[in-house]
């Protein structure tokens, strides 16, 4: 919809294993700039770890990443590391708020420690984020105050807070009860129509039906089959992608 | 009987021995102090050691771990009489004089060489039993938190700093308190070096008139503070549990990632460089 065809993110040949598994066997994918990528398949299939390994917190072994034409992967790249850090939010299954800290506190605690921005500058911009998710009224809560609904928008402004350029969301209602994964969504939706650019790993079809620009779907840690979602899941090619879709589309 | 309450609860004794009781046991509560916030801030040091990531650092965590074991291993009374002796040798003429008297006699803050003696010791010893308490919290703090820091851009050191010790120092505070009652409780070592602390004022009472009221008068003083700590060290362990039971509720399942090998990768591993 809002894609522009400029490629943020082009991932070549990556692989990355745990010990003896083999997680990703060679993923090739390319982002463009406003994109919305939801990535689908069974558990296991690694589109979780891509995502850890799209900024860095699971380097991979083989392959390459790149991050606006730069290369972020490789040895000792600590460059690239912050470089991609910088670049590209994301949001945690767990949300992974900071307990000790409020909801304002977990949004400024980057920008004012890692961009070392002033708290004048910082502050009314967090106010404004934690608004636009819908949180407000409890800027000054605790986490363990806050509905599992609640934190995942907090945490999704504190990646915001950051002005990242990619936002990559890990399975982020799978935590929640199913009455509060609608907000989260919604606040995604809004992230989405703004043009922000995401790759939202999901088992949510819904929304990758009427969200997404593209779906991917992976299954033993490589993409079996890609293209536009009325395509994917409206018409799989690849068995695999149909029996899965068979299953999770049937109840 | 009337030897058990003449010997031990001689409160005449007591109270004629009252001002160097009180003297000797402000030396106990100085060198607790010191002693204590000393031990906090290098048991705290030798733990963020100990969790640096990446290869290069290696040798500076086998260092702060065979520091640890080390000095888990020794009994204090044998620090105690080796720092004495170094110390004081070692600044001496007879020691070849290699370190300078304010070094090797101190008497900073208008304290004793003694006391400092002890408090180095003391330092040296409750250091290593803290880093491994910091470090059980350090651990005890989930994996997320590690990587939601790192995903903001957070370096190692930033992430600690901001988020990971915050949160281990908060649940490490009881067994930290209970290390500082051990510790108070070690002072009395120190009287050996001829430091005028409470045990060393009750055994000179001990000694002169063959009457143990004297150390009883200590240890009542001990109790006077250990036993208001050990309680509120009950109520912050009980507040914890409180407090992880009420979040626990609130949050919904924790279920392992999905792609990831249980057990797979230990703890803020070296992998988040």
């Amino acid at each position: 919809m809002t894609a522009t065809g400029e490629s943020v993110l082009r991932i070549e040949n990556v692989h990355k294993r745990f010990g003896s598994l083999k997680v990703l066997q060679g993923v090739d994918l390319t982002i463009n700039r406003g994109e919305v990528v939801c990535v689908l398949g069974p558990s296991g299939s690694g589109k979780s770890t891509l995502l850890r390994c799209i900024n860095l917190l699971e380097p991979p072994e083989e392959g390459r990443i790149l991050l606006e034409d730069k290369e972020i992967t490789g040895k000792a790249n600590q460059d690239g590391i912050d470089f991609v850090r910088r670049r590209v939010g994301m949001v945690f299954q767990q949300f992974n708020l900071f307990p000790h800290m409020c909801a304002l506190d977990n949004v400024t605690v980057g920008p004012l420690k890692v961009l070392d921005k002033p708290k004048s500058e910082v502050e009314p911009k967090a106010r404004a984020l934690l608004d636009r998710v819908g949180m407000s009224a409890k800027v000054d809560e605790y986490p363990d105050r806050l509905s599992g609904g609640q934190q995942q928008r907090v945490a999704i402004a504190r990646a915001l807070a950051m002005d990242p350029h990619v936002m990559l969301f890990d399975e982020v209602t799978s935590a929640l009860d199913p009455e509060l994964v609608k907000e989260v969504l919604d606040v995604m939706r809004e992230l989405a129509s703004e043009g922000m650019t995401m790759i939202v790993v999901t088992h949510e079809m819904g929304f990758a039906r009427d969200v997404s620009d593209r779906v991917v779907f992976m299954d033993g840690g490589k993409v079996l089959e890609e293209g536009p979602p009325a395509e994917v899941l409206g018409n799989p090619q690849q068995p695999r992608t149909q029996k899965f879709l068979g299953l999770v589309l049937d109840h | 009987m009337n030897f058990i309450r003449q010997y031990y609860f001689d409160f005449g004794v007591m109270s004629d021995n009252l001002s160097d009781l009180m003297a000797g046991f402000w030396i106990t509560i100085k060198l607790s102090i010191f002693g204590g916030v000393l031990s906090l801030i290098w048991g705290l040091a030798l733990a963020v050691i100990r969790q640096l990531p990446g290869r290069a650092t290696a040798p500076l965590r086998w260092l702060s771990i065979g520091y640890i074991d080390a000095f888990r291993g020794i009994p204090l009374l044998i620090v105690l009489l080796l720092v004495s002796g170094g110390l004081s040798s070692l600044s001496s003429p007879i020691g070849g004089d290699v370190i300078p008297d304010f070094i090797g006699k101190p008497t900073w803050l208008g304290e004793t060489s003694p006391f400092w003696y002890g408090v180095i010791s003391l330092t040296i010893t409750y250091g290593a039993y803290m880093a491994e308490v910091y470090r059980a919290g350090i651990e005890a703090v989930p994996n997320g938190q590690m990587e939601a820091a790192r995903s903001i851009g957070m370096s190692h050191g930033q992430a600690m700093r901001f988020v990971i010790v915050p949160q281990a120092v908060r649940k490490v505070i009881p067994p930290l308190l209970n290390d500082f009652i051990a510790l108070m409780k070690d002072t009395s070592l120190v009287s050996i070096l001829g430091l005028a602390d409470v045990v060393y004022v009750g055994r000179q009472i001990q000694s002169d008139i063959f009457n143990g009221s004297g150390l009883v008068a200590g240890a009542i003083l001990f109790l006077i503070v250990t036993i208001p700590l050990a309680r509120l060290v009950d109520y912050l362990i009980a507040r914890e549990q409180r407090r992880t039971k009420r979040s626990g509720e609130s949050n919904d399942s924790d279920q392992l990632e999905e792609t990831q090998p249980a057990g797979g990768l230990p703890p803020n591993s070296g992998d988040l460089s």
